[in-house]
């Protein structure tokens, strides 16, 4: 039987090579997922372990039995020692400021860092940086940065001592030890010293510390001596230990990623599990043709004797051999393209250290093979029970064209309607949730639930809808002429196999849709709570104050100067001041901090103009947060006093956040010496908020004014910017399912060609001409990935907004965005794919020559 | 690029053309086609040179082998030949090139197989006025009309093929055939597929079809009795042309094959005899 399933593989090899291209790509996805996962979880290997230098023994121990740095140096054989260890400072220069880590010079054989300029600090009032910090600081060797950092009082309370140290040198992280937090900085042990016990209020207790043996000495016995010293052990678990560099650094390594590469392999391989899911639906669709063609010599085997487990079993063992074949050509294409992804990588010289090859672990061959093959058998059992009902009458009939039109089953549209109701009845319940009883983790949940549920119906009952779908847009194309007749036709005689090619699409369209129309649904919604949260793209405030505790003013120079910054649209000049509020007689007057800003300007800068409509003269808007500290709503009134006067404003509760607004003509009654202290700008739409940000930086620097900008601008593009990578990456792991589906579309082309070579004959005989042919099956294609991507997108449409209403419709009103340029694209290319799918079919149909049409087989 | 001007013969002047021997409809002159090359060559029509006449109902009969499809194939403009000429009416259908071949046969030649090849998502009224919609244009009903009433296919015209018996498949791929008005109509073995009830019945229309509607068919069969319905017998045998029986008779008809089995070489076990 099986030289009998081998010589039919032979036979169909173009077909199964096809068929196979889906499961390669699926395989390829999986086996390149796990690669990956495994070179994350190499880097993060490869950074602890450059923490370490070139140390050799890693001894560690708790907070309350610490480590004697001075013991552990004088153990015999050990060359050198140095904690593990790290303390924050803010880095200033002008405007700009860096919150890095710092780190104490120690010997060079355990110092990860290299010097590229300058040199290593040997003595207090000297730094050094790393050279893209401060190339942000824009500082060089030479100049004086000032370095922020915290001191504990001996009453406990905090404070921050600014020190201004030269920079001494630049440094380089080549093995990126300090990748995950942005490179570190550089000052003398003894000045590390006292900056880390200063912060702590205590001398900080050493629990790690990196050694490296002297040349000769054995490492073991080094690390013998070692435990002896600290009385420990060499193994981790339990403290104090001693134990080698690399058994550290893995086990941190697996400490540090234990979640993370856990969530981010899940992630993905979800991705992938789509993919796989289609590439079994392409499978199924090709084995159904097989079967259906292979009809007679199934009879003939039946007639001489084979029974029906032996025909069932052939076709299964071919796709156990088709899987097999197809998933270790996958993982051997992921393995190249994870290998290639970090040449390019390399090539570009990427700032996080790479592994330079692939770690190729059991799992990554193992896994996807086993995957791919359990797919696709699984993908073929529907058609071998198809085989296995071919009687060994059919032997003796004339062979006509193989039809597999059978009606689906009663039961099974009675199920998919039921699951499909049920579902959309969860995911509105879902939408509901989110929305109206804000319960966004209920909605979620049951969204999920009832939009996993509701696609299953869907595509389970996809057999009863799509074809009658495809058939009302083949009428409508229909009318164009006979050649868009015969491609609407043709895609209805087999509508089990239209349905399931365009389920294939559907499915990935679908998702695409979903992730698209989400995104810019949650984009939308959460922009709108951005600018309620924060109305103002950049804030420029003046942070010195004078004798009184007063903020100084901003000058008018810098203002015009900042209002001049290329890609600045308005201004608006704002006073701070903090007066004393107080609610009715009797009552305790309470500080309260006020904007005061002219409303037709604030107006023009504010990202919600609406924040400000009830800010008028005689009225004092206030933030929700103060208002609820002042007991205070909305009509009630309220004496503001200051050091000239006093007012009474009636109060507006508005949606302004934390912020509290008074008009400038009210600041004037209550302090005529007010000045500007700062200033709200508004951007031109689309400019690059963060070169604008930091063209105004700049201005402020250069002008010697104590000022701070802050700017949300540059917090929203970086938010978009989130959105906008996160919706690639998934938009790109989703693609994979949609080539694969597209690969089924021109399968089942070809194979629809195959079958109808009498037939295309037949038109060719009675005046079919070549382009008319072509049209007919470029029609066709258009029809099976029309149908899919459209209502793919319908669906995509529902299950975004469905998404997005119960996951943000506790940030307010949800609004529900159209992605029309993604949608517009994923159309155009499901729609160009499914014409050039037929490309290839067609050259095969017009291979075909008359001639066939009068052959009698 | 096909430069070959065709010039399509409106109705009125085919119409005008009268059912006479001395107009011939389809001509082979020295036809030769070869297959392979070297030893392997086979020569399967060997120059031949026939006339078909127009408004008749002619048979090509020989056994198997003996290139009566091949020549059908060449005359239609199907295949290409090695050498020689084949004439629909005055236009030399081996010099023609794709396009211009699939005008020709969408205006002026029509097939009926062996298989029927109707399609099967089609009713019967849209098979046979496919035709005629490839082309884009319009149907003529009355000769629809015509040819459905004389076919019995008007009860049947929105029944899909597989509601069809073999015969009545038969009749609607000779409506289709017909339905363009070509000049000339190739029939291969039209009743090898049917039983012998419904095989007269098809040899039947396709006589009316040229004794009342006054079209041109050519047939292709091995059959005797089939060919019996023919005006005119064309022998073949190993390629050339070995006789023609005009008016024949079943017995006529396969005395002719015997005379020619008697005349070949020793030929090969599996040459079926005609009619058997």
């Amino acid at each position: 039987m099986l030289r009998i399933t081998l010589a039919q593989m032979r036979r169909s090899a173009g077909r199964l090579a096809a068929a196979g291209v889906a499961i390669v790509i699926g395989t390829a996805f999986v086996a390149a997922t796990l690669l990956a996962s495994g070179v994350i979880t190499r880097m993060t290997y490869d950074s602890v372990a450059a923490q370490y230098g070139d140390a050799d023994l890693v001894v560690g121990a708790t907070q309350d039995a610490p480590l004697d740095v001075d013991a552990l140096a004088a153990t015999d054989g050990v060359a050198a020692v140095a904690p593990v260890t790290a303390i924050y400072a803010e880095l200033t220069d002008g405007a700009r400021s860096v919150y890095q880590s710092v780190v104490p010079t120690a010997d060079d054989r355990l110092m990860p860092l290299e010097v590229t300029a300058g040199a290593m600090p040997s003595a207090a009032g000297e730094i050094a940086l790393p050279a893209d910090v401060a190339d942000r600081l824009g500082v060089t060797l030479g100049d004086t940065v000032d370095v922020g950092r915290d001191v504990v009082g001996d009453d406990g309370s905090w404070r921050q001592v600014t020190e201004t140290p030269a920079v001494v040198g630049l440094l380089d992280d080549p093995f990126g030890a300090y990748a995950r937090t942005g490179g570190a900085a550089v000052v003398d042990a003894a000045t590390y010293t006292t900056w880390q016990t200063e912060a702590r209020g205590e001398p900080v207790a050493v629990t790690e510390a990196a050694v490296v043996v002297a040349d000769g000495t054995d490492v073991t016995a080094a690390q013998s001596a070692l435990a002896g010293t600290v009385g420990g052990a060499t193994s981790t678990d339990s403290a104090p230990w001693v134990v080698t560099t690399d058994e550290r650094a893995a086990e941190s390594a697996a400490e540090l990623t234990g979640g993370q590469d856990l969530m981010f392999l899940v992630f993905v391989l979800t991705f992938a599990a789509v993919a796989l899911v289609v590439a079994g639906l392409v499978i199924t669709n090709t084995f159904q043709v097989l079967v259906a063609q292979r009809a007679r010599t199934l009879a003939l085997l039946r007639c001489v004797g084979a029974d029906k487990a032996q025909v069932g079993r052939s076709v299964l063992t071919e796709a156990a051999i088709l899987g097999l074949v197809a998933s270790v050509a996958g993982v051997l294409l992921g393995t190249a393209l994870g290998q290639t992804a970090l040449w390019v990588a390399h090539a570009l010289d990427v700032p996080v250290p790479l592994p330079g090859a692939v770690a190729l672990t059991w799992q990554v061959v193992v896994v996807p093979v086993l995957v791919g093959t359990v797919v696709t058998v699984g993908a073929a059992l529907v058609p071998a029970r198809v085989a296995t009902r071919v009687a060994p009458l059919a032997a003796l009939r004339p062979a006509d064209s193989p039809s597999t039109s059978r009606r689906a089953g009663k039961v099974r549209l009675v199920l998919s309607l039921l699951t499909a109701a049920v579902g959309f009845g969860l995911l509105a319940a879902g939408a509901a949730l989110g929305t109206v009883w804000q319960e966004p983790t209920l909605g979620l949940l049951a969204g999920i639930a009832g939009g996993a549920l509701s696609f299953v119906g869907v595509a389970v009952g996809a057999v009863f809808w799509l074809p009658r779908v495809a058939a009302a847009a083949g009428r409508l194309v229909a009318a164009s002429g006979p050649t868009a007749r015969l491609a609407a036709a043709n895609t209805l005689r087999n509508p089990r196999r239209t349905a399931t090619t365009s389920t294939a699409l559907l499915i990935g369209v679908t998702l695409v849709a979903m992730m698209t129309t989400g995104a810019a649904s949650a984009r939308t919604s959460l922009t709108a709570a951005l600018d309620e949260q924060f109305p103002v793209d950049v804030m420029v405030t003046s942070t010195a104050s004078d004798a009184d505790g007063e903020q100084e003013a901003l000058s008018g120079e810098l203002r015009a100067d900042v209002a001049a910054v290329d890609g600045v649209r308005a201004t608006t000049d704002v006073s701070e001041i903090l007066v004393r509020a107080t609610s009715g007689a009797g009552s305790a007057a309470t500080w309260l901090p006020l904007t005061a800003i002219d409303p037709a300007g604030g107006a023009e800068v504010l990202n919600a103009p609406d924040v400000l409509a009830d800010l008028e003269p005689g009225t004092v808007l206030l933030g929700e947060v103060q208002a609820q500290d002042l007991a205070l709503g909305t009509g009630d009134s309220v004496e503001l006093t200051d050091t000239d006067g006093a007012v009474t404003v009636t109060v507006a509760v508005g949606a302004s956040g934390d912020t509290s607004y008074l008009t400038t003509d009210d600041l004037a009654a209550l302090s005529s010496d007010a000045s500007v202290t700062g200033m709200y700008l508004a951007l031109d739409d689309g400019v690059d908020a963060a070169s604008a940000v930091g063209a105004i930086q700049d201005v402020v620097a250069d002008s010697g004014e104590s000022a701070q900008v802050t700017g949300v601008a540059s917090q929203r593009a970086l938010f978009d910017q989130v959105i906008d990578t996160m919706l690639g990456i998934v938009v790109g792991l989703l693609a994979v399912a949609v080539v694969i589906a597209l690969i089924g579309v021109a399968n089942t082309l070809s194979l629809s060609v195959i079958e109808r070579r009498r037939e295309s004959a037949t038109l060719r005989a009675i005046g079919l001409s070549k382009a008319q042919l072509r049209g007919m099956l470029a029609i066709e294609g258009l029809l099976i990935a029309g149908v899919g991507a459209v209502l793919g997108v319908v669906l995509g449409l529902v299950y975004g907004w469905a998404g997005a209403g119960a996951a943000l419709g506790i940030m307010g009103d949800v609004s529900l965005s159209v992605p029309w340029l993604e949608i517009t694209l994923v159309l155009v290319v499901a729609l160009v794919a499914g014409l050039v799918a037929s490309v290839a079919p067609a050259r095969t149909a017009l291979k075909a020559s008359p001639v066939e049409a009068l052959a009698t087989e | 690029m096909d430069t070959t001007v065709y010039v399509p013969i409106d109705d009125g002047a085919r119409d005008a053309v009268a059912p006479t021997d001395h107009v011939p409809a389809v001509r082979a002159r020295a036809l030769t086609k070869t297959y392979g090359t070297g030893q392997a060559q086979v020569r399967a029509l060997d120059g031949v040179d026939v006339d078909f006449a127009a408004g008749r109902f002619t048979a090509i009969m020989g056994p198997s082998g003996s290139g009566k499809s091949t020549l059908m194939h060449l005359l239609a403009g199907l295949d290409s030949a090695t050498s020689g000429q084949a004439f629909l009416g005055t236009t030399d259908v081996t010099a023609l090139g794709d396009k211009a071949l699939t005008r020709l046969r969408r205006d002026r030649v029509g097939f009926v197989f062996q298989q029927f090849n109707l399609l099967p998502m089609f009713t019967a009224e849209q098979n046979i006025t496919l035709p005629v919609e490839l082309a884009g244009g319009t149907v003529d009903r009355a000769w629809f009309d015509t040819l459905v009433t004389t076919l019995g296919l008007s009860e049947r015209l929105t029944h899909r093929p597989s509601e069809l018996s073999g015969g009545q498949q038969q009749r609607v791929a000779i409506a289709r055939a017909l339905i363009a008005q070509p000049e000339v109509v190739f029939a291969d073995e039209p009743t090898g597929n049917l039983d012998s009830r419904s095989g007269v019945e098809v040899l039947s229309f396709l006589r009316r079809s040229v004794r009342e509607l006054g079209r041109t068919i050519i047939m292709v069969t091995h059959d005797p009795t089939a060919a019996a319905y023919a005006d005119r017998v064309v022998l073949i045998a190993d390629g050339r042309i070995a006789g023609e029986i005009s008016d024949p008779t079943p017995e006529a008809v396969l005395a002719g094959l015997d005379a020619l089995r008697s005349l070949e070489t020793p030929v090969s076990d599996d040459v079926t005899p005609a009619g058997a």
